[in-house]
């Protein structure tokens, strides 16, 4: 008779210890931990090396011959090139603070997952060439050479990981990961190899300036279509001013909130925010999208990308920029934008709230005031007539997107007013949010549907913190000040804590935001009825 | 009620013991990390894991417990083995990870008891548990499908509403 397995030897068929050490067990690509790969043709336009047609399921990954010198010349040239990335390799003493500090790690249980393995991918390589133990010692010195097995397990790691830096927080030294990860990335992309859902959009950001791709006319008309719908629900059609001239403001905000909802609502809250305040401002159709794609592949794609920001500007000689709800483009602003693209052209100068007067004077050097600066800013000289008992039928928290948070330590801002625009408002717990935030877990270009599974493990930290205050609190909204968050939270929410809604803080706003001249508001902006308003007679 | 005593000595080594089986599905390295830390949000998969485990044992030792709160418990530890890299049995296998251990520690002195038929029962309970926890498996799975489908919706949302009004249709007042 033929035996069958015990359900002990299907389930939990792992040996007590592991036959092999961690660094050799190699990761299985099943469907649903790996990205897409991008298209040739897409990576021929960006004139990206290498680009070639592959298969991360396939056994062969069609690299170019030279695979290996290619990658040990640009990990050359980055070591010469950063000295941070020198020091990283260099200095982690492996004490393990960041091992469970990280999402990945906490949702997938794969031990190379802690943000210090993960390292140890891209450092095992490093101390084979750069070291003088690992020259003589090899493998006993934790050094290992390159394989195309190794490439592999770089490319599946390194989307393994959103760049959020929460490990870093926690590492005494304060390496930063997240820059180690984008190496990597770097690394990947001299053999040709990156996903398709960062490339499209860097593709399409590139040549018309929206990550869809979508032509500026029609950009235009999707935004009026949304000023459409803000006076359906007010009365009042906002302004949509494109490409104009001679404007104080240039407002650059991510195009996914012109396409996506809910980020569609948190735009309109835009609309009616600068209508209201009859704010001197234009939108460009060419600098049309605030997140930089580039920095999830190359700096000097990022680099590339960036310098839209200053070049409209100039062209349309504005005196500063405001920028929307987004996260990386706030960590490339506020990080590298100064190196990239600095300095702000002679023709910016300092923001100054024409509203409240106030000068802005930590974005001296950038010129670029985040939206929540600004509207924390007017809320706080009592320049908008607000009733936040239109926001009664939610109780909120707020998520603390990881780059706003952790790059610009942009905490109190936000909150100050979801305060004064919501009658609830609830914090998660202390550990996961402000510095401590639990990331997304699909920033960084992995915010994509192939890898829902992944994404709802690695968001899972965040889901779980959601859904404990969801039960003690009755919290049904979150919101937060990123456009991937107002994509990618939703499916989080919707898996981990069903019934909670997700929004811009700017939505809200405008659900408060009592306008001049206004019709009596029976709908938000979603056009849900107000709960308790009835319509007139 | 004998049973009933023997079924609430043993539950500290049963549930620990279920625990740790539930650990021996993740990598060695990571156990000690689930093991040793005990806070409910910086370690979510020990918090759920143990809170699965003392409401399973409790209802299958018969225990008074609401099926609020088991369904809750199986709800949260279901909906992350669901997602975990595991095959559906693999997944939710676990939970039969749990008769060993009631036949190493219980069996015996039911045997003893000559009170077989209760322990049998108990075992029962933890079939209807499995099965229970197969829906709530399969209820995710489905979110799961149905996320990526509504996530392609809505990233082209405004677009589709706006290619539909080039035609001189018209704009649905709501996306």
């Amino acid at each position: 008779m033929a035996k069958l397995p015990t359900p002990q030897e299907l389930i939990a068929s792992r040996p007590e210890f592991p036959s092999e050490p961690w660094l050799d067990i190699k990761p299985q690509f099943a469907p649903g931990s790996f990205c897409y790969p991008a298209k040739k043709e897409t990576m021929e336009l960006l004139h990206m090396p290498n680009p070639h047609d592959w298969d991360p399921a396939a056994e062969d990954w069609n690299l170019p011959e030279n695979w290996e010198q290619i990658l040990c010349d640009a990990f050359e040239e980055r070591l010469q090139k950063h000295r941070s990335l020198k020091l990283f390799m260099d200095i982690c003493v492996r004490c393990g603070a960041c091992a469970d500090k990280c999402h990945f790690f906490l949702g997938t249980n794969d031990p190379k997952n802690m943000p210090v393995l993960r390292a140890e991918l891209l450092r095992s390589l490093y101390r084979r060439d750069y070291t003088k133990l690992g020259k003589i010692l090899g493998k006993r010195a934790g050094a290992r050479s390159w394989d195309k097995e190794v490439v592999k397990e770089l490319f599946y790691y390194a989307y393994q990981c959103t760049e959020c830096r929460r490990c870093s927080l926690f590492c005494p030294y304060g390496i930063d990961t997240a820059e180690i990860t984008a190496i990597v990335r770097e690394l990947l992309h001299e053999v040709g190899l990156g996903i398709h859902w960062i490339m499209d959009p860097v593709k399409n950001c590139n040549v018309t300036g929206n990550h869809l791709g979508i032509q500026p006319h029609s950009f235009v008309e999707i935004v009026e279509m949304l000023a459409d719908d803000c006076e359906t629900i007010t009365g009042i059609r906002p302004k949509t001013p494109f490409n104009e001239k001679g404007h104080e403001i240039l407002f650059i905000t991510p195009s996914g909130d012109v396409f996506a909802d809910p980020g569609i609502y948190t735009f309109m809250g835009y609309l009616m925010l600068f209508h209201e305040l009859d704010l001197d401002y234009t939108f460009s159709t060419y600098a049309s999208e605030g997140g930089n794609f580039g920095s999830f592949t190359t700096f000097n794609m990022a680099k590339k990308l960036n310098a839209k920001m200053y070049a409209e500007a100039r062209r349309l000689g504005a005196k500063w920029i405001l920028g929307g709800e987004c996260g990386h483009m706030w960590r490339v602003i506020n990080q590298y934008m100064d190196t990239y693209n600095g300095p702000a052209p002679e023709t910016m100068g300092t923001p100054v709230s024409p509203i409240t007067g106030t000068v802005f004077k930590n974005a001296l050097s950038t010129k670029m005031v985040h939206i929540t600066e600004f509207t924390a800013d007017l809320i706080k000289h009592n320049k908008l007539n607000l009733d936040p008992s239109r926001n009664d039928h939610i109780i909120t928290t707020f998520h603390d997107s990881c780059n706003p948070a952790r790059a610009m330590g942009l905490l109190e801002e936000p909150r100050a007013i979801l305060k004064a625009v919501c009658n609830n408002f609830v914090e998660m717990p202390e550990q996961t949010i402000r510095e401590q935030t639990f990331c997304c877990g699909a920033g960084s270009g992995l915010n994509t549907e192939e890898i829902m599974e992944l994404r709802m493990r690695s968001g899972m930290p965040r889901g779980n913190a959601l859904r404990y205050v969801q039960e003690k609190y009755g919290v049904n909204h979150m919101a937060c000040v990123c456009a991937i968050d107002r994509a990618t939270l939703p499916p989080l929410a919707n898996y981990w804590a069903p019934g909670v809604t997700v929004s811009g803080v700017h939505e809200l706003v405008a659900n408060a935001l009592v306008m001049k001249g206004e019709c009596k508001r029976t709908m938000d902006l979603r056009q849900e009825d107000l709960p308790g308003v009835q319509e007139d007679e | 009620m004998n049973v009933q005593k023997i079924f609430r000595e043993q539950r500290a080594v049963i549930v620990e013991g279920w625990i740790n089986a539930v650990y021996s599905t993740y990598p060695l390295q990571t156990t000690g990390f689930l093991r040793t830390k005990n806070d409910p949000f910086t370690n979510p998969v020990g918090d759920m894991t143990k809170e699965a485990a003392g409401l399973i044992y409790d209802v299958i030792a018969g225990e008074h417990v609401t099926p609020q709160k088991i369904k809750h418990a199986l709800d949260r530890f279901v909906r992350l083995r669901a997602v975990q890299q595991y095959t559906p049995s693999q997944g939710l296998g676990v939970f039969f990870l749990m008769k060993p251990l009631l036949r190493e520690h219980i069996l015996p002195l039911c045997r003893e008891k000559e009170d077989l038929a209760e322990y049998l029962d108990a075992e029962s309970r933890l079939d209807s548990v499995t099965l229970l926890a197969f829906d709530l498996y399969s209820a995710a799975r489905e979110t799961l499908a149905e996320t990526r489908i509504a996530e392609i919706r809505n990233q082209h949302a405004q677009l589709v509403r706006w290619a539909q009004s080039v035609d001189g249709s018209p704009v649905s007042g709501k996306s």
